[in-house]
């Protein structure tokens, strides 16, 4: 099967300044996979995530989605397949309702008109914006202001789903109805990516993480693989969730203890068998 | 994105005028501003003009300026398009030739060439200061003459606030390009404008938290991180820009005969191509600008 994102040998260097921010990454990623983008600040994941909407454009190498290759496409062109949500929703909201700013996104790409009003009736349904469709989206608070900045997206239904930083800033039951958002989303079908620093995130929810460092790829790999990679870890100064830490330890002397661990739940099955 | 972000912030460069103290230059700005005031003179205020340029590029920030006149002149063109069809001049105006519904006054012509040299000289000896100087430096030069400390604040915080605000209305429009916005239009720049007015309005609201909290507006003395000298060349600069204003000024305003407005006399065919010429020129530019902030 064709991957949906295909990266081929993508540089990217920033004409202010001259700075290198992509060196040299190829990587695949398959259709309904959910896949973590990890490192330190400035090693890259954003300018990575960035080539894949067309917000930016390789410097030197190439960028497929869907088997075509972005350097010629318009970001508008690009939006009805590739759904990027950005960290902070007010970069994003404008409208005066949150009903309209749902509609936004698909009466662009020429979705009609009975259509659109289903996707928004779906969207409202799947994130749990009912009391919230006739507001203003800056009267509510930042974490819902925050779901409707991905139910916005929702609506445009792409095959891709690239989520800057989904929890931050977020209280801990909001975070935790992202955790069950982003995987219904893959359930959907759709292909998923987190740009994110939250550990628990990585560790319970994506299934493959891409490791940055540097503006290189260092690792691709599932969390366990990378949460049981000192040298990684260290090098990129990344801890892993604090059960996962405790399991790691543990296992330093009991080598018969199985896969490392990446949730309290699996810890509790672990210790109860 | 880049592409539409207007630099109004210092470049930064080793020139002369980079090095010299802010206040011979704020004082050079502040004098352009008076004699420009005081003539409609289209050769006083087009010489002003032109050494405003010289120091352009002298200081070696063309580049940074260009992106900026490109925006201002084409909209200071519309001056001539209106002023030539309706003059601030005393009436009676005098008609150099009908043109559709519109007619075309010699006073209007003149006014609107005067106003539009008015408006690049101010800005570009304005851009000289601003791009030659760091906005601590101006704080500290105008705090040493006794500005107010809140108000020099608000003065600088303005300037750096510029650019912070052009790179927020990047961010926003890339938003929603993602989000697959029409191509066309002012409806297109409308999404874009909501959340950067919103944001900046809270950024004012968090700033004002955070100069508070850190002790903003207390009373007493305040000491200074930055410190800016004051040498020599520096006060001759401020002292001939003192003379050079004085005596302009001076100049400007005695001598009657600089009233050029009847005795240049255009001609109808001159007439029709510059206000054509303008029009046109504002039309293609407010075009490309749209196309330019709309360009993935």
């Amino acid at each position: 099967m064709e991957p949906i994102i295909k990266v081929e040998n993508l540089w990217h260097i920033y004409p202010t300044g001259n700075v290198t921010a992509l060196r040299d990454i190829s990587l695949d990623i398959n259709r309904g996979e959910l896949v973590g983008v990890i490192g330190q600040n400035g090693s890259g994941k954003t300018t990575l995530v960035k080539q894949f909407v067309g917000l930016l454009k390789p410097t030197r190498g190439k960028v497929f989605i869907d088997g075509e290759d972005t350097a010629p496409l318009k970001v508008q062109e690009l939006a009805a397949k590739v759904g990027y949500v950005y960290q902070n929703p007010n970069h994003q909201l404008f409208a005066r309702t949150v009903q309209a700013e749902l509609e936004f996104g698909p009466t662009n790409l020429g979705v009609p008109e009975d259509e659109v009003a289903e996707r928004v009736e779906q969207a409202i349904e799947f994130f749990g914006l009912q009391d919230l469709r006739d507001l203003h989206p800056y009267r509510i608070g930042f974490p819902l202001r925050k779901l409707v900045g991905m139910a916005s997206i929702y609506t445009m239904k792409p095959d891709i789903f690239i989520l800057d930083e989904p929890t931050t800033g977020q209280d801990n039951v909001t975070t935790r109805k992202v955790y069950r958002l982003i995987g219904k989303l893959r359930d959907e079908g759709a292909t998923v990516l987190c740009v994110a620093h939250d550990m628990i995130l990585l560790a319970e929810v994506v299934e493959r993480m891409l490791v940055m460092r540097d503006s290189e790829l260092i690792m691709d790999g599932t969390p366990r693989q990378v949460f049981s990679n000192d040298e990684i870890m260290a090098s990129t100064h990344l801890t892993p969730p604090q059960i996962t830490s405790f399991s790691l330890r543990i296992r330093k002397d009991k080598q018969n203890l199985g896969d490392v661990v990446l949730s309290v739940n699996e810890m509790v099955k672990l210790a109860t068998n | 994105m880049q592409g539409v972000v207007i630099p109004i912030s210092m470049v930064p460069g080793n020139s002369t005028i980079h090095r010299m103290n802010p206040l011979p230059k704020l004082l050079w700005t502040i004098g352009i501003l008076v004699i420009s005031f005081s003539t409609r003179n289209i050769a006083v205020l087009g010489g002003a003009f032109f050494v405003g340029l010289l120091l352009v590029f002298y200081s070696r920030i063309t580049k940074a300026y260009v992106k900026v006149a490109m925006i201002l002149f084409p909209i200071s063109l519309t001056l001539i398009t209106l002023q030539s069809i309706a003059p601030a001049f005393p009436r009676p105006w005098t008609e150099i030739v009908g043109f559709g519904p519109f007619t075309i006054y010699q006073e209007g012509i003149y006014s609107g060439i005067s106003l539009l040299l008015r408006i690049m000289a101010m800005t570009t000896w304005a851009m000289v200061t601003i791009m030659t100087s760091h906005p601590s430096d101006i704080f500290t030069s105008l705090k040493k003459i006794g500005m107010p400390y809140v108000l020099n604040f608000v003065f600088v915080m303005t300037l750096q606030l510029i650019p912070i605000l052009q790179n927020e209305f990047g961010t926003v429009l890339n938003a929603q390009k993602s989000r697959a916005m029409k191509g066309s239009g002012f409806g297109a720049i409308l999404p874009s404008m909501v959340p950067v007015f919103v944001g900046a309005i809270e950024r004012v609201q968090q700033l004002s938290i955070s100069l508070e909290s850190r002790a903003f507006g207390s009373s007493g003395q305040k000491t200074s991180f930055r410190q800016v000298r004051m040498a020599f060349s520096d006060y001759f600069a401020l002292l001939l820009g003192f003379i050079v204003t004085g005596a302009v000024t001076y100049w400007v305003i005695v001598d009657k005969s600089l009233d050029w407005s009847q005795s240049i006399v255009f001609s109808p065919a001159f007439a029709i191509t510059l206000v054509l010429g303008a029009t046109i020129g504002f039309f293609v530019f407010a075009l490309f600008a749209i196309r330019a902030a709309l360009k993935a």
